[in-house]
């Protein structure tokens, strides 16, 4: 198709087929996350726990209580942890992108992606 | 939030999916409204709830127009160097520039870009042309299954040059408003670069959610996120969202315009009426 094609170990539909199952892995993944927390919070309540563990104080904004959270079978913790999951689905779609513009021989695409990804992991690094 | 509500954010989500899976934008025209003049809920965290349903349409639609060649993931990266750039400066720049202004500034070019959507309303497929040498050399040039016409369309970025610049800005008043300026993506590709409707909705959607995630940051740290006041949201967007992808490459490139210009004006007010300090 163009000059700049080089050995290519991956095809356009190959690499189609990849980004595709990790959206789709990470969105099924975010959403069985968050239905588990949402059925859980109807028997518990959201700061409830499954292992009959104190209600938590903290507020479900708070993200640094995620993993005691979940081993304490806290609804909010796996509501918490879907959405991470969520927000990190488009990230990862880049980075898959990357090896993906690699593997198929596009130099200049996999400088392009390289850019992006380095400007969106620095937006969400500036902020802490 | 009691279960009644629950479900009936998780119903509006699903609309809210499905419209945007089909526009090419974002969700947030319908969410951030409901959460708090249906549900009374803190601006703050509406707009914290919309940001996740953009994330959610992103990718929930993408999984299938990625693997149905309906988006163009050249387009799609080459444009995101555009906006997350613009982004960041806009988030640097955010703390002094008048927001008022702005949002009236950008509800104006909305509505504009509704008028000249009105004169291609009638319009199915841009003229074909020869890709430009920049288009040749970035690859911007590629073709699609239409599965309404049943053929393989192809097409060419035209005004690569033009589009970046309007991607670029796309990105700046993103980062300067916090939005995700889905809208004018498909403007700036459709008008702009003369893609294909579909195929510039199915890109712009594929690009909203990495725009989302550069702000996604800012909005958790300031505790703008109540996973569970966004737990309906994101079930009820993903939903709708995969339900939009499946019905976009059957539709019309016509129908999908009709679709997009009511909401394009939708947008264009709400943002103008934020302007003048009016509405959420």
């Amino acid at each position: 198709m163009s000059g700049n094609a080089r050995r290519e170990r991956l095809t356009p539909d190959q690499f189609r087929a990849v980004v595709s199952s990790v959206l789709r892995t990470g969105v099924v993944t975010a959403a069985a996350l968050t239905t588990v927390g949402f059925a859980l919070s109807l028997l518990v309540g959201w700061n409830g726990s499954l292992l009959g563990a104190a209600p938590t104080a903290s507020a479900p904004t708070d993200f640094s209580q995620l993993g005691p959270g979940l081993l304490a079978l806290r609804p909010v913790a796996f509501a918490q942890a879907g959405l991470l999951v969520l927000l990190a689905t488009p990230v990862l779609r880049v980075a898959t992108s990357v090896a993906g513009f690699w593997l198929e021989g596009d130099r200049l695409y996999v400088a392009i992606t390289l850019a992006v990804l380095a400007v969106l992991l620095g937006s969400i690094f500036l902020v802490h | 939030m009691t279960l009644g509500a629950d479900g009936a954010i998780f119903a509006i989500s699903i609309l809210a999916g499905l419209i945007g899976a089909l526009a090419g934008v974002g969700g947030g025209i319908l969410i951030v409204p409901t959460l708090t003049l249906l549900f009374g809920i803190d601006i703050r965290l509406a707009i914290g709830a919309s940001i996740v349903s953009v994330i959610a349409t992103s990718s929930g639609a993408a999984a299938a127009y990625v693997r149905d060649r309906m988006t163009d993931m050249r387009v799609g990266m080459f444009l995101e160097l555009a906006t997350t750039t613009g982004a960041v400066v806009g988030a640097l720049l955010a703390a002094i520039v008048a927001q008022a202004f702005l949002y009236i500034l950008l509800g104006l070019v909305l509505l504009g870009s509704a008028l000249m959507q009105v004169l291609r309303l009638g319009e199915e497929m841009p003229p074909e042309v020869e890709p430009s040498g920049l288009a040749a050399r970035l690859r911007l040039a590629s073709s699609y299954p239409d599965a309404r016409l049943g053929r393989e369309v192809p097409y060419a970025a035209r005004r690569v040059p033009l589009g970046f610049v309007l991607m670029w800005g796309a990105g700046l008043v993103s980062g300067l408003l916090g939005i995700g300026s889905g809208a004018l993506k498909v403007v700036a590709m459709d008008g702009a670069m003369r893609l294909p409707m579909k195929v510039s909705s199915a890109t712009s959607n594929f690009m909203i959610g990495v725009t989302a995630a550069a702000s996604a940051g800012i909005y958790l740290g300031r505790g703008d996120v109540d996973p569970t006041l966004v737990a309906p949201v994101a079930l009820g967007v993903l939903a709708g969202a995969m339900l939009g992808a499946r019905l976009l490459p059957r539709l019309a490139n016509r129908q999908v315009r009709w679709i997009f210009l009511p909401v394009l004006v939708v947008i264009g007010i709400q943002t103008l009426l934020r302007g003048f300090g009016v509405g959420a």
